[in-house]
C-alpha cells in the first residue's frame, strides 16, 4: 500500500503544478452554471415545477452534479493512460512489482483532490448568488448513502476512463472514442439534464446502464430526487457494474500486454 | 484580384490535400462524423425533455428553439469544418516553435495558419444541422422566398467570422502566455450562450452575452430573420458586430505576432 499511498503524493504534487488549469475550468464551470441558470429559469417561467420539482431543486441538482463532477469526475484519465503506451512510459511500470491500475488510481484521487479544493472554491465565488435558489432535503439517510455512492461513481468513472485509455493498445488516436464516450456519458449520465424528466420507459432502461451511476445517482440522492428504496436497489446495481468494470478494464489490460511490443532500451 | 486569385488557389490546394488525408483514414472520418452527430442528438434532446414539460420558454415553441439550436450548431459545424483544426494547432505550433513553418508560407500567416486544414466531418454534420432548421420551417409553415435564404446564409456567414474572430483571439493568448491549451475550452462555453433565445437574458447577462460579447446575436439574428422576416436592427448590428469582431481579431493576432520569438516564444 506504501508505493500507492507515494504514488498519490507524486499526484497531489504534479496535480497542483496545473492548479490554473483547474481554476481556469472552475470559472468556466461558473459560466455553464449561468447556461443552465438562464435555460431553466426560462422553462419555469409560468410552471411553478416541472416533473415534480421546483426552479431551485432543479438548479440544486445541477450545482450538486457539477461540485461531485470536480470530486469524483475522471477528466482527462483516458488521455494520460493512451500517452503513456503511445510514449512506451508503459514500459517501465511492467518491469517493477507495481499494479498499473491501481498506480493510475492512486494518481486519480490526487488529482480529485486538487481539483475538489478548487470546485469548493468555485462554488463558494457562485454560492451569493444562487444562495436563495439552493434548496437541500434534510433527511440523514442521504448523506449516509451518499459517501458509498460517491465511492462507486469514482470507480465507475476511472474504469470508464482506463478502458477508453487502454484502447491505445490498438489504435493510434483514441480521441475519437473519448469523445463519443463523452457524449454519451453527458447525455445519459444526467448532466445535460436531470433524468427523471425523460419518459419512465426510457428512465426504466437507463438505470440499469453504468452512465446512470456517473453523476444523477449520487446527484439524485443528495438533492431528494429519489427515495430510500430506490437509493438502497440503485447502490446494488452500481456495485455490480463497479466491479464489472474493473474487472472488464482487467480483462482490457491482459489483452493490451499481447498486442503491446516494447521497443528500445 | 489577383491576390484573391493566389489565396484562392492556396485555399483550393489545402482542400485537395484534406479530401485525401480523410479518405486516407476513413475510420476517423467516421468515427468523427458519429461524435458530431452524437452532439448534435444531445442539443436536440435537450429541447426535447424541455419541451415535453413546457409550452414555451422565453416565448419561444419548440420548433423555434429547434431552429434556434440548428442555426447555432450550423454555424459551429462550418466553424469546425472550415478553421478549427487550423487555429488548434496555430496555439500549439507557437509554443512549439513549428509556427515558423507557417510564417514561411507564400501567405498572410493568419490565413495561411487557419485554412490549413479542412475537416470533412464538420462539414458533412453541416447537412444535418441545416437539416433541422429546414425541418424546423416545415414543422412552423414557414416557406421562406429566395431573398430570406439567401439573407439567412449571409447572417451564418457573419456568424462564422464572429465565432472565428472569437477564436483567434483566444488561441492568440498563446503569444503571451506558455500554453493556451485548455482556452479551447472558453470558446465551446461561450458557445452554448448562442444556443439560448435573446428573450430569455436580463439585467448583467444581456449586457454581457447579447450587447459585449455577440454570442447570442449570431444565432438568434438568423434564426429570427427566418421566423419574421427581415429586422433591419438585427441585420445592421450583425453585420456591425462581424466587421468590428474581425477587425479585433486581426488587430491581436498582429500584436501576438510581433512577439513571436520562435521555439523560445
Amino acid at each position: 500500500m506504501t508505493k500507492y499511498f507515494q504514488s498519490f503524493l507524486v499526484g497531489l504534487q504534479s496535480n497542483l503544478v496545473y492548479r490554473w488549469n483547474f481554476g481556469v475550468r472552475s470559472i468556466f464551470w461558473c459560466f455553464h452554471l449561468v447556461v443552465v441558470y438562464i435555460l431553466w429559469g426560462a422553462a419555469f417561467a409560468g410552471n411553478p415545477t416541472i416533473g415534480g420539482f421546483t426552479f431551485a431543486q432543479t438548479l440544486t441538482y445541477f450545482v450538486v452534479v457539477f461540485v461531485l463532477q470536480f470530486f469524483i469526475g475522471a477528466f482527462n484519465e483516458d488521455y494520460q493512460i493512451s500517452e503513456d503506451i503511445r510514449n512506451g512510459l508503459i514500459n517501465q511500470f511492467l518491469l517493477k512489482p507495481i499494479n498499473y491500475f491501481a498506480y493510475r488510481l492512486s494518481v486519480f484521487a490526487a488529482a480529485r483532490v486538487v481539483s475538489g479544493a478548487f470546485g469548493i472554491m468555485a462554488l463558494l465565488v457562485a454560492l451569493p448568488f444562487f444562495r436563495g435558489y439552493l434548496d437541500l432535503p434534510h433527511e440523514a439517510w442521504r448523506f449516509v448513502l451518499v459517501v458509498p455512492a460517491m465511492a462507486l461513481t469514482a470507480i465507475i468513472q476511472f474504469s470508464i476512463a482506463y478502458f477508453f485509455g487502454l484502447l491505445a493498445f490498438w489504435f493510434l488516436d483514441i480521441q475519437g472514442f473519448v469523445i463519443l464516450s463523452m457524449a454519451i456519458e453527458n447525455l445519459l449520465g444526467g448532466q445535460i439534464f436531470p433524468l427523471d424528466l425523460v419518459p419512465h420507459a426510457v428512465f426504466n432502461v437507463v438505470r440499469f446502464l453504468p452512465f446512470f451511476y456517473q453523476a444523477y445517482f449520487p446527484a439524485s440522492i443528495i438533492t431528494g430526487r429519489q427515495g430510500y428504496d430506490f437509493a438502497v436497489q440503485g447502490l446494488m446495481i452500481q456495485a455490480f457494474w463497479a466491479f464489472a468494470l474493473v474487472c472488464l478494464a482487467e480483462f482490457m489490460w491482459r489483452r493490451g500486454l499481447r498486442h503491446h511490443t516494447a521497443a528500445g532500451g | 484580384m489577383e491576390p484573391l486569385t493566389r489565396y484562392l488557389r492556396i485555399w483550393l490546394a489545402s482542400a485537395r490535400y484534406s479530401l485525401t488525408r480523410a479518405t486516407m483514414f476513413r475510420g476517423d472520418l467516421i468515427i468523427w462524423s458519429t461524435v458530431e452527430l452524437l452532439w448534435i442528438s444531445v442539443n436536440v434532446s435537450v429541447i426535447a425533455v424541455i419541451y415535453s414539460h413546457t409550452r414555451t420558454v422565453a416565448g419561444w415553441t419548440q420548433y423555434e428553439m429547434l431552429m434556434l439550436v440548428g442555426t447555432s450548431m450550423l454555424i459551429q459545424r462550418f466553424l469546425m469544418g472550415f478553421f478549427w483544426s487550423g487555429i488548434f494547432e496555430m496555439g500549439r505550433n507557437v509554443r512549439s516553435g513549428l509556427f515558423d513553418f507557417t510564417l514561411a508560407q507564400p501567405g498572410d500567416p493568419l490565413f495561411m495558419a487557419s485554412t490549413r486544414k479542412l475537416e470533412l466531418d464538420g462539414l458533412m454534420n453541416a447537412f444535418v444541422a441545416a437539416g433541422l432548421v429546414a425541418y424546423s420551417a416545415w414543422k412552423l409553415g414557414i416557406h421562406p422566398g429566395v431573398g430570406t435564404v439567401a439573407l439567412y446564409a449571409c447572417m451564418v456567414g457573419c456568424g462564422v467570422v464572429i465565432h472565428y474572430s472569437a477564436l483567434v483571439m483566444a488561441m492568440s493568448l498563446a503569444f503571451w502566455i506558455t500554453s493556451s491549451q485548455g482556452v479551447e475550452g472558453s470558446y465551446f462555453t461561450l458557445m452554448e450562450f448562442s444556443r439560448l433565445p435573446r428573450e430569455a437574458f436580463s439585467g448583467i447577462a444581456s449586457v454581457l452575452f447579447v450587447w459585449v460579447l455577440p454570442v447570442v446575436v449570431v444565432s438568434n439574428g438568423p434564426a429570427r430573420e427566418l421566423l419574421h422576416g427581415f429586422e433591419p436592427l438585427w441585420v445592421l448590428g450583425l453585420a456591425g458586430a462581424t466587421v468590428a469582431w474581425f477587425a479585433l481579431a486581426v488587430t491581436v493576432f498582429r500584436c501576438g505576432l510581433k512577439r513571436y520569438s520562435s521555439a523560445s516564444s
